[in-house]
């Protein structure tokens, strides 16, 4: 197991990408606690699998976009378990709408949550992973940083903003043992994704050189790839995981 | 209550840590940037040992202020520290040398006024405020 003994925090992990993320750390032997903001049903459902697979975890509910919401939840962790190892900023929204029609709150949302709370978060772990001299920061972020996907200003905003804080990040951090990466995943099944997938599929597919949508485990492998030691000297990286759908080729 | 010489051997052991600085490198008289090699990282850094090892607290900027003198706010004129400006030093830095630093108070040469023993009379005065 290459995360035995470690202790990882994912935001937005009752869900979705956020969910096979927990489970992803959790069979590698992290002990792992989440953070879900109002699916408590899903939050319970996911603590009471992972205790009957035998893995210790902690949920704990909060809003990401809410200023306070990380040093609470960062200071939870602590005390729960002394150490804070691995850090996932998962915890993503989008509210999609033309730019002309877009109003402010459906962009503030987004910045808020996807954006935000990566630099909140990020700032509550720095201390005690200095202080460690040991961390893994991994920020998910969207190949919709890349494509001009129209409808998703704040969304690829947020996702280009997240992926030059994981490069500054990583700069300010890497001597202290800490490495700071992004994820950006493709085309991946998920609730976010179903609206998108009910109307363009077909020809979405048509762009994906593996020919399949991608799984939340996708993410997820690729994610405790960079939280183990086998990835201490890759940082400020970004991991496309997207089944080649920004390769442009059809 | 603690010696200013266990304080010393203290913070030299996190000098040596934050900053891969060898032991006989680490002198009171050393200074932290152009002898030791910090880099603004580093200051967050040894400030959070300093806490942890002397269970003291740190307000951001108390002990590495920012912008101490800039040519706007009249407390530097091209380039040297004005007689307000080393006032100013005094009260912001109590534990630094300032009489040195006056004799050629280059604007350039600020961040050497912190040194190994700043930081000991630094925390040697906070441990006295907390006994």
């Amino acid at each position: 197991m290459k995360l035995a003994g470690k202790t990882a925090l994912v935001t937005g992990g009752s869900r979705g990408i956020g969910r096979a993320i927990v489970w992803a750390l959790a069979r590698e032997g992290a002990r792992v606690a989440f953070v879900y903001r109002s699916n408590t049903e899903a939050a319970e459902q996911l603590v009471k699998d992972l205790e009957l697979d035998q893995r210790e975890t902690l949920a704990i509910q909060a809003d990401v976009a809410e200023p306070e919401a990380a040093e609470r939840v960062v200071e939870q962790v602590l005390e729960t378990w002394e150490q804070i190892d691995i850090l996932v900023n998962n915890a993503g929204i989008i509210r999609d709408g033309l730019l002309a029609t877009m109003d402010a709150q459906q962009w503030q949302e987004v910045i808020d949550t996807n954006l935000g709370s990566v630099y909140r978060f990020s700032h509550a772990v720095t201390r005690p992973m200095m202080s460690q001299r040991f961390g893994r920061i991994i920020n998910i972020s969207s190949v919709a940083s890349h494509f001009g996907n129209p409808g998703q200003a704040n969304y690829a905003a947020s996702k280009g903003g997240i992926e030059g804080m994981t490069r500054c990040l990583a700069t300010e951090l890497g001597r202290r043992g800490i490495t700071v990466n992004a994820v950006a995943p493709g085309f991946i099944e998920t609730d976010m994704t179903e609206a998108i997938r009910n109307v363009a599929e077909s020809e979405i597919m048509k762009h994906v050189s593996c020919r399949r949508l991608g799984q939340p485990e996708d993410v997820a492998h690729a994610t405790a790839f960079l939280a183990s030691d086998e990835a201490s000297y890759i940082t400020g990286h970004v991991l496309v995981v997207d089944g080649g759908l920004t390769l442009g080729g059809l | 209550m603690m010696s200013n010489e266990e304080i010393l051997g203290k913070i030299q052991g996190i000098l040596i840590e934050a900053l891969g600085a060898d032991d006989d490198e680490v002198t009171s008289s050393a200074t932290l940037v152009g002898d030791l090699g910090a880099e603004s990282i580093d200051f967050l850094d040894i400030v959070f040992n300093l806490e942890k090892e002397f269970d003291i607290k740190i307000p951001r900027g108390e002990l590495f202020p920012e912008n101490l003198a800039s040519e706007g706010d009249g407390l530097a004129a091209d380039g040297v520290v004005t007689e307000e400006g080393l006032e100013r030093l005094r009260e912001r830095l109590p534990f630094a040398d300032i009489d040195s630093f006056a004799n050629d108070p280059q604007v350039a040469n600020i961040q050497d006024l912190f040194t190994v023993g700043m930081l000991v009379n630094f925390v040697a005065d906070k441990l006295n405020d907390t006994e």
